[in-house]
């Protein structure tokens, strides 16, 4: 356990940048936007989103403030709330991306193996503590900057509430969930193993290949094609799709639209055939993680 | 219990293609020896380092402090400890980080001790090892190595790129602060002439195979130099020496097995150095192989 946990710190410092200072400076730009909104200094309209206190003009908007119920709040709430941390969840999602294409391959590269493997520590550990730093570790580190981000935008709204007589103070604090940062941060992971049979085939290139990202696209992409001709179906194709998209796609069809999970969704992907054939791929993959590092020993010419 | 022997190899053999690396190993180190690996380069000291060290596979039975190397790497690498040229420190971390970090791996590694060991270098505890120099990064790892209570120690090339300075302290402070009697050391480098007096035991390696193993004791009574006189020439060259090389245009003999009250009429008489004998070997060797 104790080599478990000094393995993830050491991976924690080697790429602080990506894991923890990015996502904390992200969500500070993010808040810094939505206390500059509601304070009216600036306003973000696309055609597809418009977030500006030009909005609580609309007397419509106004009336479903003064009326809506507690659900209906809450439902929206969340909704905004999502949305709004998703950039946080892009900034950590890329990197993920660039650490498990390059933890295998730069240890190679800058010759650091041989010392981590001079030490009494498994192959398998190694790649488990990488592997249990994606999937539970990193969606636990995010999770504190959506928590900020959603009070800091909570008390902005809740103050802009208040003092232009909108709705009360405590408006929107009534129908906020503490539980919701549970739903959070079981979604995270949940998003992580459905995502699992993608990250460790990065990590699976990085650990064979000279060139990590020719050694993890050229093979798919090879695949797919010879799939697609010789078999004339997709499926590859769309298991790649999926896995790069949210872990709901894997629910039955009722539940796919929805876009605020519950943690007993969860369940249902556990028992979808898809979610395992993922996680046996995975498995495979570990392994074959394990026995590429465990060869890479070419440091003497000798 | 005491272990007689920290490694043993029966006709290990390494191939690549159609090459052998090594080529059938026959070896028992004694716990406790000082066993340097002396050799050009190929010649396959590092392989068998490698091997011993459970890198490499291999044929033939190798056994290290009673485990496969291979096999139970793991467990083997909490009793053994390596530094090679190219063991890369990691250039991002601290001092203090890696030695937390190898103290949160390895369970007989002592921070307490590797702390006080660095006091005594110009290493600060927190610099990053980028900002370390070559010798001080080496240093620092043979700090961290003479920390960890392990009995079996591989260097391979430890001091390579490393200037005359760095070398000695290197050696001498392996030797003064760390070899006790219990520890055994296996050491291969090409500045054999620096690790001659930390050596109890000597092994020549050429093309794969042992050319000839001994303690540096057995070397030093079996085989003498002999500087002759300008008179003695003659006589020296009818004791019939295995070697005669050329230095500052005087001519060295090299006797084995010769009794030294012979040869110390004739003129200046001396062990060889390990490297001079070496060569001789090597061009015994040859000569022989062409004959």
């Amino acid at each position: 356990m104790n080599t478990l946990v000094t393995l993830i710190r050491r991976e924690l410092q080697e790429h602080k940048v990506g894991f923890i200072y990015a996502p904390f400076i992200v969500t500070c730009v993010l808040s810094l936007v939505v206390i500059s909104v509601y304070f009216g200094l600036t306003n973000i309209q696309t055609p597809e989103f418009n977030f500006s206190t030009k909005i609580y003009e609309n007397e419509q908007a106004l009336e479903w403030m003064a009326t809506a119920d507690i659900e209906q709040i809450t439902a929206v709430m969340r909704s905004g709330l999502v949305v709004l941390a998703l950039p946080i969840l892009l900034t950590v999602a890329f990197a993920i991306l660039a650490f498990n294409l390059s933890t295998f391959a730069d240890e190679r590269k800058d010759r650091t193996l041989i010392f981590w493997r001079s030490l009494p520590v498994s192959d398998l550990t190694t790649v488990m503590s990488k592997i249990l730093l994606v999937t539970l570790i990193v969606p636990l580190i995010v999770l504190p900057n959506i928590i900020l981000l959603h009070l800091i935008s909570l008390l902005s709204a809740s103050i802009f509430f208040a003092t232009n007589d909108i709705v009360p103070f405590g408006w929107v604090w009534s129908a906020y969930s503490l539980t919701d940062w549970f739903r959070i941060i079981f979604s995270l992971w949940a998003q992580s193993l459905w995502s699992l049979p993608l990250m460790a085939w990065l990590m699976f290139a990085g650990a064979f290949a000279k060139r990590p990202i020719m050694g993890a696209l050229v093979p798919i992409a090879v695949v797919v094609v010879l799939e697609s001709i010789v078999l004339k179906t997709n499926h590859i194709f769309h298991f790649i799709e999926d896995r790069l998209g949210f872990w709901t796609s894997s629910l039955p069809e009722q539940h796919e639209e929805v876009r605020v999970v519950d943690v007993s969704d969860i369940y249902l992907m556990f028992s979808t055939q898809d979610f395992w054939i993922g996680m046996a791929l995975s498995t495979l993959l570990i392994g074959g993680i394990v026995y590429f590092r465990s060869r890479n020993n070419d440091y003497s010419s000798e | 219990m005491e272990r007689e022997f920290a490694v043993k190899a029966k006709g290990v053999i390494k191939s690549y293609d159609d090459s052998h690396a090594l080529n059938g190993i026959d070896l028992e180190v004694r716990s406790g020896q000082v066993m340097g690996f002396i050799g050009p380069n190929g010649a396959g000291k590092s392989t068998f380092l490698q091997a011993v060290l459970g890198l490499l596979n291999t044929e033939g039975e190798l056994e290290v402090l009673g485990l496969d190397p291979r096999k139970e790497r793991h467990k083997l690498l909490q009793k053994v400890c390596s530094i090679t040229d190219v063991a890369v420190l990691p250039k991002w971390m601290t001092v203090e980080q890696v030695l937390k970090y190898v103290d949160g791996v390895h369970p007989r590694f002592n921070l307490e001790k590797a702390k006080s060991i660095l006091s005594k270098t110009d290493i600060k505890i927190n610099s990053k090892i980028k900002t370390l120099s070559r010798g001080l990064v080496v240093q620092l790892h043979l700090s961290i190595v003479m920390a960890i209570d392990a009995e079996l120690l591989v260097l391979d090339e430890p001091t390579l790129g490393l200037d005359l300075v760095y070398r000695k302290e290197f050696y001498s402070q392996l030797i003064e602060d760390y070899y006790d009697g219990n520890k055994t050391i296996l050491i291969s480098t090409h500045q054999v002439e620096e690790i001659e007096g930390v050596l109890s035991d000597a092994i020549f390696m050429n093309q794969g195979r042992i050319v000839m193993k001994d303690s540096i004791d057995a070397i030093n009574e079996r085989f003498l130099e002999l500087r002759p006189n300008q008179e003695s020439l003659e006589r020296a060259r009818s004791l019939k020496p295995m070697h005669i090389r050329t230095e500052l245009g005087r001519e060295v003999f090299l006797f084995e097995g010769t009794e030294i009250d012979k040869l110390t009429e004739l003129g200046e008489v001396r062990p060889p150095f390990i490297a001079d004998l070496f060569m001789a070997i090597m061009d015994k060797t040859k000569s022989e192989g062409q004959g």
